[in-house]
């Protein structure tokens, strides 16, 4: 706090004649051109690796990490089916489901793409309500949901991304990553779909180690089972 | 259950004490036996600092593998300013191979609550969540009753004991990969979200659940705290190894007669823990021990004396892991064998870094090429520089875990590596090279 009157003023009037007096930063734009580094990007372009594949590998990292959610994966999948999830498709230019479904575990059976289709959204907006379109409560969240439509659809994901302010990103990340989801309707009759909905890769590494390591069989698992969630497991 | 292995009488029993009752879930049994009597302890006797003092004195370390000091990890989680804190009993047990929490929580209910309860009491955690793998049915079925019950009774819940302290227990099923056995990622999944690691420090003591300190313990370490109130933490401390002294939890299996878990104490060398189980169920001789699940370490039977210490198995490339050690004997390759834990944990790789995305590719390829037979002359030094850059680059310790069971066979099998990579040979014979002209394997 100043005591004498007028001398905030007087300090503020010199640092704007100190400033005047500076150099100035301002680039005359279109005569001269600023350096940029050498690792810009700019506008946002995949890049492919010697092969001609392209090295994104659609792992969303950069989608969930991006503050303000400017980068969004959508576009043409490699078999040439038009599966946009989210954002504007021109920002990348292909989305590589295939890769998507694979960093999942999952199956690529084309019933997936079932799951693109538009659904009834009371459903989910019930669970939304009774969630208090809390973020915090994805996993309950994505966990209703996909009991009261046998899966999670598209469409949910994204009333549920809308709702609750979550990013896409994230909540496709989140669905995509545990176990318990599946994003494709569960293929009637098809056991073995079915099963492979599941993280496959716990089972058959078991089994692989008990071949290694020169074992039988292992026991059935006790009693350590609940319904639908469990995976094999030995 | 998973069988529990005779041991020695002399050994004591401070986490298996009681497995095998009629009814875990039994309350008025186990208080018989001295459960709550430790939480009671604390909050009638020793107060918040004096129960954490109590532990630092029985030098109690975690036993979820890193071997944390459970005392330095309560304290800060204490410390940090904050309006709430929690408490997460890790019961998710990753490995899949491995099942000593689950045999922990299914016999021994009420000593993970009580645990959970005193971490809870002592921090000043309103909340404990014991975190247990959804395909555990049972053991969350008798958690649950446990902690019914135990609220039910007035040993947990509302101002407990007149402290003035709440302390609400819940138990949460989990369920997605590998890589929640983390506890950055365990913590991401109770919050319903996506299961990816977090840059440490800040570690969960500090910033943890929903931002707030947060102690994370393996539920067999949150176990062993009752049992050190009630006997005394000198008691604790005088059992097995004095770095880091008391018992913990394994299971033997593999190529031997009688697969099964076992209390023993810290300490123990490899090839007792071995023994237990009966020794090897074929006339082969014994060729490797995997110590610590997936990315453990496959160690020579000259290495069988190895103490069963954080520091002893550190010291020869290992880690406890999840607890499991698994038996080969001579028809086993080594090198098949971490092809397929290097295989596993890339697999299970979240993807968040370039270590663990792309490092973890590229050491499986090592192995796999050399099972194949076609390993590239520049491999051999390409496995030992790769995995030195993911150990220090990597985000987690799944990544740096994961190099194990391949520098551990290139530490103690060179000679066998070496027939695979140079001369397209298995001398176990199980891999089947798609031999090229002997030596001359380069692609
Ligand atoms: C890949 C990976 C898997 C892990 N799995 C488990 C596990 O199954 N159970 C566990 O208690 N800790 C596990 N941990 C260790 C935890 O991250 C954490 O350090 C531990 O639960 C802390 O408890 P403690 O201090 O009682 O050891 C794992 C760590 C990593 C990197
Ligand atoms: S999704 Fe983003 S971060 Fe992941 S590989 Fe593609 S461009 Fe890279
Ligand atoms: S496993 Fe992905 S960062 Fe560690």
């Amino acid at each position: 706090m100043s005591t004498v009157p007028g001398s905030g003023i007087v300090r503020g009037m010199a640092l704007t004649f100190r400033r005047f007096f500076e150099p100035k930063a301002t680039v005359r734009y279109p005569e001269v051109r600023p350096e940029i580094a050498p690792r810009n990007r700019g506008r946002l372009q995949l890049l492919h690796d010697e092969n001609g594949h392209l090295k994104c590998e659609t792992c969303f990292q950069c989608a969930q990490a991006c503050p303000i959610e400017c980068i969004d994966m959508g576009g043409v999948d490699t078999r040439g089916r038009y599966n946009v999830h989210w954002g504007p498709a021109e920002t990348y230019g292909e989305r590589r489901e295939e890769a998507a479904l694979r960093r999942s575990g999952r199956p690529v059976p084309d019933a997936a793409f079932a799951s693109f289709a538009e659904v009834d959204l009371g459903p989910v907006s019930a669970v939304l309500v009774a969630h208090d379109h809390d973020p915090a409560h994805m996993l309950g969240i994505l966990e209703e949901t996909q009991a009261a439509y046998g899966y999670l659809p598209v469409a949910a994901l994204r009333h549920i991304s809308f709702a609750t302010g979550a990013w896409y990103a994230m909540v496709y990340g989140t669905a995509s990553y545990y176990r318990q989801f599946r994003l494709a309707p569960p293929a009637d009759g098809d056991p073995a779909l079915a099963a492979a909905d599941r993280r496959p890769s716990e089972a058959s590494f078991l089994s692989a180690l008990d071949a290694a390591l020169g074992m039988g069989p292992r026991p059935a698992p006790g009693n350590a089972r609940t319904g639908d969630a469990a995976g094999p497991r030995a | 259950m998973t069988r529990l292995l005779a041991t020695p009488p002399s050994w004591p029993r401070v986490l298996t004490a009681g497995f095998g009752a009629d009814d875990p879930t039994d309350l008025d049994a186990a208080v018989r036996a001295g459960a709550f009597a430790g939480l009671a302890r604390a909050i009638r006797g020793h107060g918040r600092t004096g129960t954490i003092a109590e532990l630092r004195v029985s030098g109690l370390r975690g036993r979820g593998g890193g071997g944390y000091p459970t005392a330095e990890k309560w304290h800060t989680c204490a410390t940090t300013p904050a309006d709430v804190r929690y408490v997460v009993a890790h019961g998710y047990e990753a490995d899949p191979g491995t099942r000593v929490a689950q045999a922990l929580m299914e016999q021994r209910p009420y000593a993970v609550v009580e645990g959970a309860a005193i971490a809870a009491f002592a921090v000043g955690a309103a909340e404990a969540i014991i975190a247990v793998r959804a395909e555990y049915g049972e053991a969350i079925r008798r958690l649950r009753l446990a902690v019914e019950r135990a609220t039910d009774a007035g040993h947990i819940g509302t101002d407990v004991l007149g402290s003035g302290a709440d302390i609400a227990v819940s138990v949460r099923p989990v369920q997605g990969a590998y890589m929640l056995g983390e506890e950055t990622v365990l913590l991401r999944a109770l919050e319903g979200k996506r299961g990816q690691p977090e840059q440490r420090p800040p570690y969960p003591a500090e910033r943890g659940l929903f931002d707030r300190p947060t102690v994370v313990n393996d539920v067999v370490t949150l176990a062993a705290v009752p049992w050190i109130l009630v006997n005394g933490p000198e008691a604790y401390a005088a059992i097995g190894d004095p770095d880091a002294p008391g018992t913990v939890l394994v299971q033997v299996a593999g190529a031997v007669t009688d697969p099964g878990v076992a209390e023993v104490p810290t300490g123990t060398p490899l090839r007792e823990i071995v023994d237990l189980a009966g020794g090897l169920a074929s006339s082969y001789r014994l060729k490797a021990v995997v110590v610590g699940g997936p990315a453990g370490a496959i160690l020579p039977p000259r290495e069988l004396d190895t103490r069963y210490t954080f520091t002893a198995l550190r010291e020869v490339g290992a880690s406890a892991g999840s607890g499991s050690i698994l038996v080969a004997d001579e028809r086993t390759c080594v090198v098949d064998l971490a092809t397929l834990l290097t295989r596993f944990c890339a697999d299970e790789a979240c993807g968040k870094t370039i270590p663990c995305r792309i490092g973890l590719r590229r050491l499986a390829e090592i192995g796999e090429r050399a099972v194949t037979g076609h390993a590239r002359p520049t491999d051999p030094v390409l496995l030992a520089d790769l995995s030195a850059d993911i150990v220090a680059s990597a985000l987690c310790d799944h990544e740096r875990g994961a190099t194990r069971p391949l520098t551990t066979v290139l530490r103690y099998f060179r000679d066998e590596l070496d027939e695979h990579q140079i001369r397209s040979a298995c001398p176990a014979g199980v891999c089947r090279p798609i031999a090229v002209a002997s030596g001359a394997a380069a692609t």
